[in-house]
């Protein structure tokens, strides 16, 4: 419909150019009409009427704000006035697509402190709109637009014409309007009304608690899609939805998605293949370090060019927090749209992030400079974002009929040539150049009959000028510039008169008339010695470019990152005493072959050509650590505890790649984790499990046709017993039960509906619910008493399925019997109590007692830092109850693979089984040993000898850029104060609203 | 020699009957001579003897040498230690012990008063001899503990403590002997942006410690009959400018440590580091300043991305190497059992291993203040020591099977033993 609506607009405008006057006709007038025809005739220009094509000495008629005639030989009409552009270039104004121009920012969005502890329901948005405040498709930036003068002229100064503008806030935030720089008024400025739609991952202003997490946010825009898709179905006829309904009608635009980080851009593109969709992704500017899983995903690009500025290291112990990963991006950037470019991905330019007294221009020399030709920087300010604003057949070139949005150009853009005037719909509107000051340097100065050396220096209160003497004595002047006149005064030596002078200054020289203390008048003039000097100024101001767009880039984009993603190859590691996990228990002097990512054989004395020889004598071999329960590699919040369940939520979405404790972990031997969703709800999420595959992307990581588990939790965080004022249901174990009763009834309910062949509402919470109740997803449960595991575990009878891991568990010695019998695993801590009450009887012995009742038993971490000596934490099974060593290394190794499903594939060392393997250099679960290699599915993923060199390469890596950001600074370049990072981690009970940015 | 068995059976069936009761009672004072034989003795001070003899009589250590070189006679009661290890008692630094039971119940929490500046409360007095995690560091092997207050800018007093006591009275072994300095930090979190970056307000915070040091240095002064109003928070800064107590300064980054301590310098106090994650980066100026380092936790990670992934493990060892004074912590209360193995871990990480005993238990001395008392297996100190089945620093070998704390017979049972035993008990029945 609106898709109709607009095209007939289009047509309707485009009929409209044939009035004579334009504007908002039927306005009442004051007094005496004074409207006008804009009818100019440009001529003698360079005509850049597309981004690569173009006019020598040429002329533009404009009339009407549109172009009525463009070309070679064209006559200047009698009406119109004469524009003679002499020697400067015309380019077609640029596009800006990602804005908020004209439109009222939202109110502040509210502090977090209300919001995150008020668990109960909230209220509503008023009106008949959905239930969540950050889901407004309703939402019609044209509605609310009007010309906005003073944001007009700055956009305009950046060398925009046409902007496409959109509320800033929320999830799904609703259509966007293409509106020009006019200023004349809002009728003319809105070109058209609907040319997108937007969305992100941040909730801005909203006010529903829901969602507090990233993953929660994918779940929302999910859950709206498959709405949406019911609304237009079968909901409507039930009620009415103008959220949804404007979601379905919002279907027909182009989609734009602000993802500001690269692997922001892969999830959002997950969502979008699911729903038929795509997206134009309003990327972060990160881009070129995973370019090719973005070129992947077939989509063009909105890029920002505001690229981070150096850092001052100047003091080395603040230079000590700045991370690589910042250095190494401040050098590279620059070299974002050059390597798109390359790698064939469509891209515009968007100024968003820009500070004052950054210019567009110059952002995108920088750019240029760094290897993406001017044609192509042109086309993404002009042609690349009209097409994707729809907007090819109004702006975008200059061609008869189009919108007379031009810039005209004192020389070659993006190459120093200065924007001389923004025409927007034929108004002229003229650039304030940059404003000029002096050459600092010395200067002869002359003054009467006297010469002088005058020194110009930048001071804390801006120039500060001196007559130099000899190197001890100086002489300050007083001096007042104000546009292109100065005035300068001093006392001469041995003198308390003054020396008043008065004239004009340019760049590099100043001259006039002044008077003498004697009150003779003179002249007076001052010239820069060193024209090379100011000729380095103007070169250092604009700061030297050093990234070149072929400097590699590591994997990921950090410290320790690879220069290459490791592959699997043939290894032989010889004589090596193994811990099979199997019927053959511990093997002396063993030779294990590895072969295309699986073992292929174990004997002694086993040989092969082509295979790398690892030397295993007097060293362990062990299989990989199994962590069943971490919270590393996870994206913005563990928890979306904002409602009683969040089983629609996947920690998978959200893995996070660019984690460095996955390296940190791989040094502990640990190959395969289980992401969980924190312990904040009864229902939490659902979670991850992939293998420690550092250097590659998200979905790489993820495990392979896993059996899907989901996270539960029992106990103090559920009932947030640390909240006094909390008011989220439950508040009791008694609720805790009562919650699980109602969302299976439900599930229960739902199940039925859907295989009854009804026409039903999917919804993702309870897919995953029913999948629970169909043994197709497992639950791995945090609990700490006795009396709530037996409580799930004869709930889960009732209903019909298994609880297959309780986590943590630190009871379970209490009901290893009913556990058994259950058929339910532990994956427990060694030896953590007396964090909360309800570990007050947790004994190290547990893990010993349970397994000896036939619990299947698991050592998992919890904890970053732990999770780097999990065979440690087996070590502790022998420490604490004498469990025999073979069993305690299958608590971090085998146990917690068969709890995960996944022990035909990993878990013990097996021919067949994949080559996940650690060598350590003496006894596994002793606090002396050291992972020297850590190998998942036959790569070397760690090498202690490699992290040796690597740390090498690293102090050599940021030196080189400290060095660089030195000169930065010495040269005048925009600079800020030294920032390092430091990540979350996440433990269980993490609770912060991550909903927002 | 005979009956020297029987006695020491007896002593054995005694422990063994302890272990029976579920509320356990402190050791009764030494009475009798004892004489441990057979074991390796790391003695405490970096060197070790194999086959050792350590005698002591009513609490105190009265011979220590080879066995063979031992002529002690019939009235010690003798204890076969072949094959295993002996070590000086374990003393845990900068911990919440006793003043934490649980965490998440507040009620059971005594470690932090509110306010800035609290040098005048004492934690002796609230420490819980009577928690159920005292018994479980004995049987790790650490016997000795500083409780410290924390918080604020001026924590408060922390006392060292023998974990085998009626009351803290009983408990107390060095009252009042520090005061805890929270530095302020040069650097600060942003926690929403994930940042970290200058704190603005460092030179306001450390100008606000000066003041309170310059009022405190002035009234500390004045004679007390010219006193004309008391005031108890500068008047516990005295026990600091008479060095009779320590100022520990708690501090991480290399920058802050140097400020700190040129700080506190000014003022004559004695300086002890606690945490010193970067001292690594400064021990010249360490070993010049002749500050020692009560060390972070060996087990944390790395602080920061492109720092060393396994600095931390080595920290200590980097600390030896420089000739830094240092000595091992936890920083915790429950977390205190695993104390030994902060040192196993550097050993792991090039650190010597008598060097890493030494800094459980004689260095720490030093830096505590009790080292002619305590910390190591010398004639003349506290027999505070324990049995260890095998290396008590790895998980393999650390089976604490004799406890003695000023001599007595301390007991190895703890709460979680009779939990595990009531528990076996379930299952057996079954």
């Amino acid at each position: 419909m609106i898709h109709f609506r607009q095209k007939f607009i289009l047509v309707l405008t485009i009929l409209c150019v044939c009035a004579t006057s334009w504007g908002q006709e039927g306005f009442p007038y004051p007094g005496v009409d004074d409207s006008r025809s804009d009818h100019v005739f440009i001529s003698n220009a360079n005509i850049h009427i597309s981004f690569d094509k173009k006019i020598v000495n040429g002329s533009i008629i404009v009339k009407n704000g549109r172009i009525a005639a463009i070309g070679t030989d064209l006559e200047k009409p009698e009406t119109a006035s004469e524009y003679d552009a002499q020697g400067m270039n015309i380019y077609p104004s640029f596009v800006e697509l990602y804005s908020d121009y004209g439109l009222k920012k939202e109110e502040k969005k509210p502090s977090d402190r209300n919001n995150w502890f008020s668990s109960s329901p909230d209220e509503s948005p008023k009106g008949a709109y959905g239930w969540n405040a950050a889901i407004k498709p309703q939402k019609q930036a044209f509605r609310d637009f009007s010309v906005d003068k003073k944001a007009a002229s700055n956009l305009r100064s950046h060398g925009f014409g046409t902007v496409l503008s959109h509320h800033k806030d929320g999830i799904a935030r609703g259509t966007a309007t293409l509106v020009t720089l006019s200023e004349k008024n809002s009728q003319t400025a809105l070109l058209n009304e609907q040319s997108g739609n937007f969305f992100s991952f941040n909730k801005g202003s909203s006010t529903t608690s829901y969602p507090r997490s990233l993953m929660g946010c994918i779940s929302l825009i999910k859950q709206s899609y498959l709405d949406a898709q019911w609304y237009a179905a079968e909901g409507h006829k039930k009620e009415t939805n103008l959220s949804l309904q404007a979601w379905n009608d919002n279907m027909s635009l182009t989609q734009f998605f602000v993802a500001n980080d690269k692997l922001n851009v892969l999830r959002a593109d997950k969502i979008a293949k699911a729903f038929g969709q795509k997206y134009i992704f309003v990327g972060g500017g990160d881009e070129y370090m995973r370019i090719d899983e973005l070129k992947n995903t077939g989509s063009r690009f909105v890029i920002p060019v505001d690229y981070p500025a150096a850092m001052d290291v100047e003091d080395p112990f603040a230079a000590e927090i700045v991370d690589y990963s910042d250095m190494l991006h401040w050098e590279l950037a620059k070299t974002n749209a050059a390597r798109l470019n390359k790698a064939g991905i469509e891209f515009s330019f968007t100024s968003d992030g820009l500070e004052r007294g950054d210019n567009m221009i110059t952002q995108v020399e920088y750019a240029e400079k760094a290897g993406l030709s001017k044609e192509h920087a042109l086309k993404a300010l002009t042609e690349t974002p009209a097409r994707m604003a729809g907007a090819y057949e109004q702006i975008g070139s200059l061609e008869q009929g189009k919108w007379a949005n031009f810039l005209i150009v004192d020389g070659t853009l993006f190459e120093g040539g200065k924007l001389v005037s923004n025409w927007v719909q034929g108004a002229e509107h003229s650039i304030n150049p940059e404003k000029e000051q002096l050459t600092t340097g010395d200067y002869s100065f002359e003054v009467g009959e006297d010469s002088y050396t005058l020194n110009v220096s930048e001071g804390r209160m801006g120039l500060a000028l001196k007559i130099v003497i000899d190197d001890s004595t100086d002489i300050s002047l007083k001096q007042s510039t104000s546009m292109n006149r100065i005035s300068l005064s001093f006392s001469p030596e041995d003198s308390k008169e003054k020396v008043r002078l008065s004239g004009f200054w340019t760049e590099d020289k100043m001259s006039g008339r002044g008077q003498l203390t004697s009150g003779e008048w003179v002249n007076w003039s001052a010239s820069l010695m060193d024209k090379k000097e100011k000729e380095a100024q103007k070169r250092k101001k604009k700061g030297d470019i050093t990234s070149k767009i072929d400097q590699p880039v590591v994997y990921p984009f950090m410290a320790f990152g690879n220069k290459e993603l490791p592959a699997a190859k043939t290894y032989l590691i010889k004589n090596a005493t193994v811990w099979t996990n199997e019927a053959d228990g511990i093997l002396e002097q063993t030779d294990v072959l590895v072969k295309e990512g699986k073992i292929k054989k174990i004997g002694k004395n086993l040989k092969q050509g082509d295979a790398i020889v690892i030397d295993g004598t007097g060293k362990h071999l062990t299989p990989g650590i199994i962590d069943e329960h971490t919270h590393i590699a996870a994206t913005r919040g563990i928890n979306e505890g904002t409602q009683a369940s969040s089983a629609e939520v996947s920690v998978m979405e959200v893995v996070n790649s660019e984690d460095i404790d996955i390296y940190r972990q791989l040094s502990g031997g640990v190959t395969t984790a289980q992401i969980l969703h924190g312990s904040a709800n009864p229902i939490g999420g659902q979670s991850a499990l992939i293998k420690l595959k550092w250097g590659y992307t998200p979905d790489l990581m993820l495990y392979p046709n896993a059996d899907p588990f989901i996270k539960f939790a029992l106990g103090e965080n559920v009932k947030q017993s640390w909240n006094r004022q909390g008011s989220r249901y439950p508040r009791t174990r008694m609720g805790v039960e009562q919650v699980y009763e109602n969302y299976f009834t439900k599930a229960k309910e739902y199940g039925q509906v859907k295989a009854s062949g009804q026409a039903y509402r999917v919804d993702l919470e309870l897919e995953a619910l029913l999948q629970i109740l169909n043994s197709e997803r497992f639950i791995t449960c945090h609990s700490y008493q006795q009396g709530e595991i037996n409580m799930l575990m004869k709930l889960a009878e009732r209903y019909g399925f298994k609880v297959n891991t309780f986590t943590h568990i630190l009871e379970g010695y209490k009901v290893a019997d009913k556990m058994v019998e259950h058929g339910a695993g532990g994956s427990s801590f060694s030896d953590w109590w007396a964090y909360k009450y309800e570990v007050i009887d947790a004994i190290p012995y547990n893990g010993k007692l349970m397994h000896d009742q036939g619990v299947v038993v698991a050592f998992n971490s919890d904890d970053a830092e732990m999770a780097r000596r999990l065979n440690q934490e087996a070590g502790k099974a022998v420490m604490y109850g004498n469990m025999p060593e073979e069993e305690a290394l299958k608590f971090v190794t085998l146990n917690p693979a068969k709890l995960l499903h996944i022990d035909k594939e990993v878990g013990s060392v097996k021919e067949g089984k994949h080559a996940d393997l650690v060598l350590w250099s003496t006894h596994p679960l002793s606090v002396y040993a050291k992972a020297d290699i850590t190998m998942i599915e036959g790569a070397v993923f760690f090498d202690r000898s490699a992290d040796q060199e690597a740390r090498e390469d690293l102090k050599v890596e940021r030196s080189r850029l400290i060095q660089l950001m030195l000169q930065e600074k010495s040269s005048g370049g925009k600079m800020r104060k030294a920032q390092g990072r430091r990540k979350h981690h996440y433990h269980c009970d993490h609770e912060e609203d991550e909903g927002r940015d | 020699m005979k009956r020297l068995n029987i006695i020491l059976g007896l002593l054995i069936l005694a422990q063994f009957s302890w272990a029976q009761s579920d509320i356990l009672s402190p050791a009764p004072g030494q009475d009798m001579p004892i004489v441990i034989t057979g074991a390796t003795a790391h003695l405490g001070n970096g060197t070790k003897i194999d086959n050792a003899a350590i005698a002591f009589s009513k609490g105190k250590i009265s011979f220590v040498g080879r066995a063979a070189d031992w002529s002690g006679t019939d009235d010690h009661i003798m204890i076969d230690a072949t094959g295993k290890h002996v070590y000086p008692g374990f003393i845990s630094a900068n911990t919440t012990l006793g003043l934490r039971e649980i965490d998440a119940v507040n009620a059971t929490r005594d470690e932090r008063e509110i306010g800035m500046l609290n040098p005048n409360v004492r934690s002796i007095i609230a420490y819980n001899t009577d928690s159920d995690i005292i018994p479980t560091l004995r049987s790790n092997g650490v016997l000795m503990a500083q409780v410290c207050p924390v918080g604020g800018r001026m924590s408060g007093k922390s006392s060292i403590v023998q974990l085998d006591a009626w009351n803290w009275e009983d408990a107390a072994y060095k009252t009042d002997e520090g005061q805890h300095l929270n530095w302020p930090s040069a650097f600060s979190y942003n926690w929403r942006r994930g940042t970290y970056g200058k704190n603005k307000d460092y030179n306001k915070e450390i100008k606000a410690i000066r003041e309170f040091l310059d009022d405190a240095k002035a009234y500390c002064s004045i004679s007390e009959d010219k006193l004309e109003q008391a005031n108890l928070k500068l008047e516990s800064m005295r026990m600091c400018f008479d060095k009779k107590a320590q100022l520990y300064i708690h501090v991480n980054s290399a920058k802050e440590i140097q400020e700190s301590v040129l700080f506190a310098e000014e003022y004559g106090m004695k300086i002890v580091i606690v945490g010193g994650i970067e001292a690594y980066k400064i021990t010249d100026f360490l070993v010049e300043h002749q500050v020692p380092v009560i060390l972070q936790r060996v087990t944390s990670l790395p602080n920061g991305n492109d720092v060393d992934i396994d600095m931390p493990f080595k920290k200590a060892s980097l600390l030896e190497d420089a000739g830094v004074l240092y000595c091992f912590s936890v920083g915790g209360f429950w977390r205190e059992r695993n104390l030994p193995f902060q040192a196993g871990q550097s050993v792991a990480f090039g650190l010597d291993y008598e060097a890493a005993v030494s800094g459980l238990t004689l260095k720490t001395a030093v830096i505590l203040g009790i080292d002619d008392r305590v910390g190591s297996l010398e004639r003349g100190k506290d027999a505070t020591l324990f049995i260890s089945d095998g290396d008590a620093l790895d998980y393999l070998g650390n089976k604490v099977g004799r406890i003695f704390i000023q001599g007595r017979d301390v007991s190895t049972e703890n709460k979680q033993k009779a939990l595990y035993r009531k528990y076996k008990k379930k299952y057996e029945r079954q």
